[in-house]
């Protein structure tokens, strides 16, 4: 048996195999070094982009073509450092390029108006398979109103570039908007309940809901759904998820009340007006809780205004009555 | 007025503290609690943040709430007391009482002819017809904020009460909080215009009836307000048991340092509250009409 090192001299000793090694060894040395020198040539880490988009003078001001709309703006590609990391996408383990694809192997400056960001097809598949699979876009585009890209719900409030992460306050409070936008009437029906009162004041934690809360945040479904989150089958666990312990009388609640909403009144009406051809539109309003809602607030509505209208003038013509009275007085004190 | 008026006393120590409770948690109800009806508005937003914000206003509010329940019981113990152990039925019935009597209906008619100018004013008792409204109303208010507040500070709890065949044509949270709401704006715009103006800021009283705070009031002024009650009590002789010697300047100056801050913030609720109902009535308003086609100068056509 032939030990391994006598074998390795012996191989050596033959120069042609001598000369051949040392070649492959220097060729593939050269390989990598080129290849290791082209990523630092290269603008391939996050630090190599920041120093020019860091820089207000270099990027403040550039044009930007929108992509779906084809509108021209001017917009600033400045990076905040400290917004970027604490964005959704600020993490260690990010590049820029990892979402900015377009631009590996460019180097120095590149071409402005850069390809929108692809979030779905390697990251973002999931949320946005439901999306797209859910009633909410289903209908959108069976009425032809143009689906919202990723970027229209999840956008930093100081820049568009940063994407907010799920708890961010700023992009809660944001994300009502965005849906109260579009369903301006439940947007108002909101801000007249409980949960949309304290939202309108700028607060927004993780303990008041938000439309997303209750209506999901990808899958949405009609609440007939019975799959949705305020179906039959998952109320209770919805709003459970604040109120523990929900029960069946608890999520019949009315989050939407309609009584300070004039389409309400006007849906009545129209419905009052076509009693004799469809009597079960009428049915359908006077039967839901809302009903007695609405009696409840114009009953007080009308206390409000026969107690005031009544103790003001009341206050008035005692106030009158006693300034008279007074003068009447002094007359006679002085007569 | 010089030493030599003579002042009575009006309400005891019992009453004023009942009353200072009142005041601390109305006032703290009102501020924590009327900007979330306004929340539209920048004054709203503003005063809900300068009272601490979410969580801590609704905090604020719940130990209010608290305060005025115990002013509550303090009352009911103290009507009870009177009623079982004092054996006092004045309380329920008779010019004593703050229920309305049959002679109040009398006052209110005789009133009414005397604002136009058609007879003198009839002579009041101990309580006058209006503040035995004001009273019940405070009564009927605390019941209702009482339990609709119970309502919606547990929400869950409160519809376990209800089954659900019920609770899907009464849906008791959403009852609770208009029921709360539209009461609170009664409450807060009622004791901030009407007992206000027509208590504390009375010509004679400008700025606030001291009465409250020192609980002392002077006998002319008692004769001059409550000519029925004066002469009753000058009848039965209890008019020198009620004599007192007059509020010092510093007990007057310190019930001044308490009504008018709380009057000015009062006041000013008041204002912004009305203001801003007259910014949404303008936007009702504008939304019914907004569908309209209402041009003018389609006179110039013909």
């Amino acid at each position: 048996m032939v030990s391994l090192p006598i074998t390795t001299i012996e191989v050596f000793k033959d120069s042609k195999i001598c000369k051949l090694v040392i070649i492959s060894c220097f060729i593939s040395c050269l390989i990598s070094i080129s290849s290791f020198s082209s990523k630092n040539l290269f603008a391939q880490e996050n630090s190599d982009c920041m120093e020019c988009h860091a820089d207000p003078a270099e990027v403040d001001t550039k044009v930007r073509v929108d992509h779906v709309t084809g509108e021209v703006e001017i917009v600033t590609m400045v990076v905040d450092e400290k917004e970027y990391h604490a964005s959704a996408h600020g993490g260690e383990d990010f590049y820029c390029i990892d979402c900015h694809a377009d631009l590996e192997d460019s180097e120095g400056e590149h071409y402005p108006n850069l390809q929108p960001v692809d979030c779905v097809t390697f990251c973002h598949d999931d949320p946005a398979a439901t999306f797209l699979e859910g009633s909410h876009a289903s209908l959108m585009q069976e009425k032809g109103v143009q689906l919202p890209t990723c970027k229209y719900c999840h956008t930093g409030q100081k820049s568009k570039m940063n994407t907010p992460r799920a708890d961010n306050l700023e992009h809660r409070g944001d994300t009502i908007e965005k849906c109260g936008g579009c369903h301006e009437g439940y947007y108002r029906s909101y801000r007249n309940n409980l949960h949309g009162q304290v939202t309108a004041m700028g607060y927004t934690g993780l303990d008041i809901a938000t439309c997303v809360d209750c209506h999901g945040q990808h899958t949405i479904l009609n609440s007939a759904d019975p799959e949705s989150t305020l179906g039959p089958v998952n109320a209770k666990e919805t709003c459970g998820k604040c109120h523990p312990g929900a029960g069946n009388s608890f999520v019949k609640h009315v989050a939407h009340p309609g009584y300070k909403d004039v389409g309400y009144y006007k849906s009545a009406l129209i419905a009052l007006k076509n009693i004799r051809k469809d009597p079960g539109e009428i049915k359908g309003i006077v039967k839901s809780p809302q009903t007695l809602l609405t009696v409840l607030f114009l009953a007080y509505v009308g206390l409000l205004v026969v107690t005031f209208a009544q103790f003001g003038t009341h206050m008035l013509l005692s106030w009158l009555g006693s300034i008279l009275d007074d003068r009447k007085e002094n007359k006679s004190d002085h007569g | 007025m010089a030493d030599n008026t003579i002042t009575l006393l009006r309400f005891d120590k019992f009453h004023r503290f009942g009353h200072t409770l009142t005041i601390i948690s109305f006032f703290g109800l009102v501020l924590t609690g009327m900007p979330l009806v306004f929340k539209d508005y920048a004054w709203g937003q503003w005063l809900y943040g300068v009272m601490g914000g979410y969580p801590a206003a609704g905090n604020i509010h719940r130990i209010c709430a608290l305060i005025t329940f115990l002013a509550a019981f303090l009352h009911f113990a103290y009507l009870a007391f009177h009623a079982l152990v004092k054996k006092d039925k004045g309380i329920f019935w008779g010019p004593d009482s703050l229920l309305i009597q049959p002679k109040d209906v009398l006052h209110i008619l005789g009133d009414i002819l005397w604002f136009f100018r058609l007879g003198k004013r009839p002579k009041f008792e101990r309580y006058i017809y209006w503040e035995k409204f004001e009273y019940l109303s405070l009564m009927w208010g605390t019941l209702v904020m009482a339990v609709t507040g119970f309502v919606l500070w547990f929400p869950v709890q409160s519809t376990r009460l209800i089954p659900v065949s019920v609770a899907s044509y009464v849906d008791l949270p959403s009852i609770a909080l208009v029921a709360h709401r539209y009461e609170a704006l009664l409450a807060a715009g009622f004791i901030f215009s009407i007992h206000f103006l027509h208590t504390h800021m009375l010509p004679e009283n400008i700025p606030t009836d001291e009465a409250m705070f020192t609980g002392k009031i002077d006998e002319a002024h008692v004769k001059h307000e409550r000519g029925a009650f004066y002469e009753r009590m000058k009848e039965e002789g209890k008019l020198e048991g009620m004599r007192v010697p007059p509020s010092s300047s510093v007990a007057k100056f310190i019930s001044g340092m308490m009504g008018v801050p709380l009057l000015t913030v009062g006041l000013l609720m008041v204002g912004f509250m009305l203001s801003s109902v007259i910014c949404s009535l303008a936007y009702l308003f504008m939304e019914l009409t907004k569908n309209l086609d209402l041009d003018i100068f389609s006179i110039f056509a013909f």
